[in-house]
């Protein structure tokens, strides 16, 4: 029995990091038919995939296409067991606006650190591409965020980002939010420059670095519970 | 004493210069900046819908900036609107973006159809090009053109295009195809207009983005097909591609153009070794350009020449918050630079 439930476990992130969506289903439906829990299920199985096909990402041998197509298997599974999870308590989530600055319609890279922030189950406010500055600031009020994230793939609306780091402060909420940038033309020495709290290359690293400065700031995430509940 | 279009083609060519040229291609590399609208009366938004507007814009960048040469478009949204997508013109500040996609899915593509709205564009851009050309000034005119993957991207949604890439292989190529077509209709309309040059700019289809193995199978054959096709009606190409390029130098080799325009995240120096013939176009940080001082600028500019760059330009295109002072720091790098071997 144990060995049949890691054999699925295996196949649910063969799924995912192979990109075969057929699979992730399959496998997926074979975790409930053998009550396999659905939280064991998609963290042991689909988001394990999912960070081996981040690995891969990281490592050059996966780029956006692949990891798209691995997402795609990874809600396909998630769509058949997320119903099934047991939520004996709902704790209260990290808070997350996320969009792509005014004057840029890239989202390429917004999409994917949001993807990677859902898999870690953080609840995500997410305000599309070309967003007016003041927006990401009445979102985190609204909300009461914990983080604010800011994307941009243009060197020409980087700038906005400091904006938006200026107008948190007027609002007196930057020492509340943690704010992160990232996208092409953004480096380390930028985001200090401008005040950020921290830069990520890839979404990969900012889901690492994000929980770093999360716990830094005494904020408990979704992921112990994920945790208490898988072990 | 050799004409600002001569200097150019030359040392697109890789040929002998007295000096290197300074330019800004236009395009996605817009080049327009606020005051210059503001100095010249030939504002955006109007600007995009006008070609009198739109040449006299181009003609005040030079004049205002130091830029060698005359570029239109002022965007990349004349393609996808011509086949249906939903463009904003922006404001002054801001540039044209695709606001809404006529595709759902890249299978969809057989249903493109020229609309009446976006050949009028095409229409404003080859007249604004004639404008130009008619001035006779001695200033070399580029024709811009969006690259097939980011033409493509203006019409489906990105992430629906690039899961397409491993899921319908075929009719991607089916679209792709098609795009390049309409690409290279529009070039040749820009170049039978009178520019001279041509740039292909195509910032959703970079190495960092699709990986070595799918830019060379989606990228490079269309790009090529579109030098292949339009090299014959024009003097000299450049290539722009952003981002970090080191994953497809081998790819960029086949490139069939004279010039690469790289952005600040690749080396001018390390490009240079790994390319076969192809000179460099580049890439003086475009946030510098806005947020430095004239001083910085021309240091960086100086320092990308030295480092090979056979045309100096900004790395992708100016904000149009970018100060003058700036532009003409870095129109003086290129001025006072005298290439080592050319006799001073």
């Amino acid at each position: 029995m144990m060995s049949n439930t890691q054999n699925i476990l295996d196949r649910l992130a063969r799924g995912v990091r192979d990109m075969d969506e057929e699979l992730a289903v399959e496998a997926a439906r074979e975790a409930l038919e053998n009550k396999i829990e659905a939280l064991t299920a998609i963290n042991e199985g689909l988001v394990k995939g999912m960070n081996e096909a981040s690995r891969l990402y990281e490592e050059g041998e996966y780029f956006v296409p692949e990891l798209l197509l691995c997402s795609d298997a990874m809600y396909a599974g998630l769509n058949i067991l997320s119903p099934h999870i047991q939520r004996s308590n709902e704790k209260s989530k990290v808070r997350v606006v996320i969009g792509v600055v005014e004057g840029d319609t890239h989202d390429i890279g917004k999409n994917l650190v949001k993807l990677m922030f859902d898999v870690e189950g953080f609840e995500i406010y997410d305000l599309g591409r070309d967003v007016p500055l003041t927006d990401f600031v009445s979102k985190a009020k609204e909300v009461d965020a914990h983080m604010v994230c800011l994307s941009t793939l243009m060197s020409t609306t980087m700038d906005g980002m400091s904006v938006v780091i200026d107008l948190l402060k007027k609002e007196g909420l930057r020492e509340k939010v943690i704010v992160l940038v990232g996208g092409g033309p953004v480096s380390q020495s930028f985001a200090a420059s401008i005040g950020a709290d921290g830069y990520a290359e890839n979404a990969t690293r900012a889901v690492r670095l994000a929980k770093r400065l999360l716990s830094q700031k005494g904020v408990a995430f979704f992921d112990d519970d994920v945790r208490r509940a898988a072990g | 004493m050799m004409t600002s279009g001569e200097r150019l083609v030359k040392a697109l060519k890789g040929e002998k210069v007295d000096r290197p040229p300074f330019i800004c291609p236009g395009g996605m590399m817009n080049m327009v900046t606020v005051e210059v609208m503001q100095q010249v009366c030939a504002p955006w938004p109007d600007a995009h819908v006008d070609p009198r507007i739109m040449s006299q814009l181009a003609l005040g960048v030079h004049r205002l900036t130091g830029i060698e040469n005359l570029g239109v478009p002022f965007c990349m949204t004349v393609e996808a609107e011509s086949l249906g997508a939903q463009v904003v013109m922006g404001t002054l500040e801001t540039e044209p973006r695709v606001a809404g996609y006529p595709l759902l899915e890249v299978a969809e593509w057989p249903r493109l159809r020229e609309t009446g709205k976006g050949a009028a564009r095409m229409e404003i851009v080859t007249r604004a090009v004639a404008e130009l050309a008619g001035g006779n000034n001695g200033l070399p005119i580029i024709a811009n053109l969006t690259g097939p993957v980011s033409l493509a991207t203006s019409l489906v949604e990105p992430m629906t295009f690039y899961k397409a890439m491993g899921k319908q292989p075929k009719e991607v190529h089916g679209f792709l195809s098609f795009i390049t077509e309409r690409l290279i209709a529009f070039g040749k309309a820009q170049l039978q207009a009178g520019a001279e040059v041509l740039t292909i700019a195509d910032p959703s289809g970079t190495g960092e983005i699709l990986g070595p193995r799918r830019f060379a199978e989606f990228a490079l054959p269309y790009l090529n097909r579109i030098l292949e096709e339009l090299s014959t009606c024009c003097k000299a190409t450049i290539v722009h591609i952003c981002g970090r390029l080191r994953s497809i130098f081998k790819e960029i080799n086949q490139l069939k153009t004279d010039a690469v325009s790289i952005d600040s995240y690749t080396s001018v120096a390390e490009l240079k070794n790994a390319l076969d013939s192809k000179v460099v176009v580049g890439n003086v940080s475009t946030y510098l350009l806005q947020k430095g001082h004239p001083e910085r600028v021309k240091r960086a500019a100086t320092a990308c020449l030295k480092q090979g760059a056979a045309v100096l330009s900004p790395a992708c295109g100016i904000s149009p918050l970018t100060p003058l002072a700036n532009l003409q720091a870095m129109a003086q790098a290129a001025k006072e630079f005298s290439p080592a071997g050319a006799g001073g």
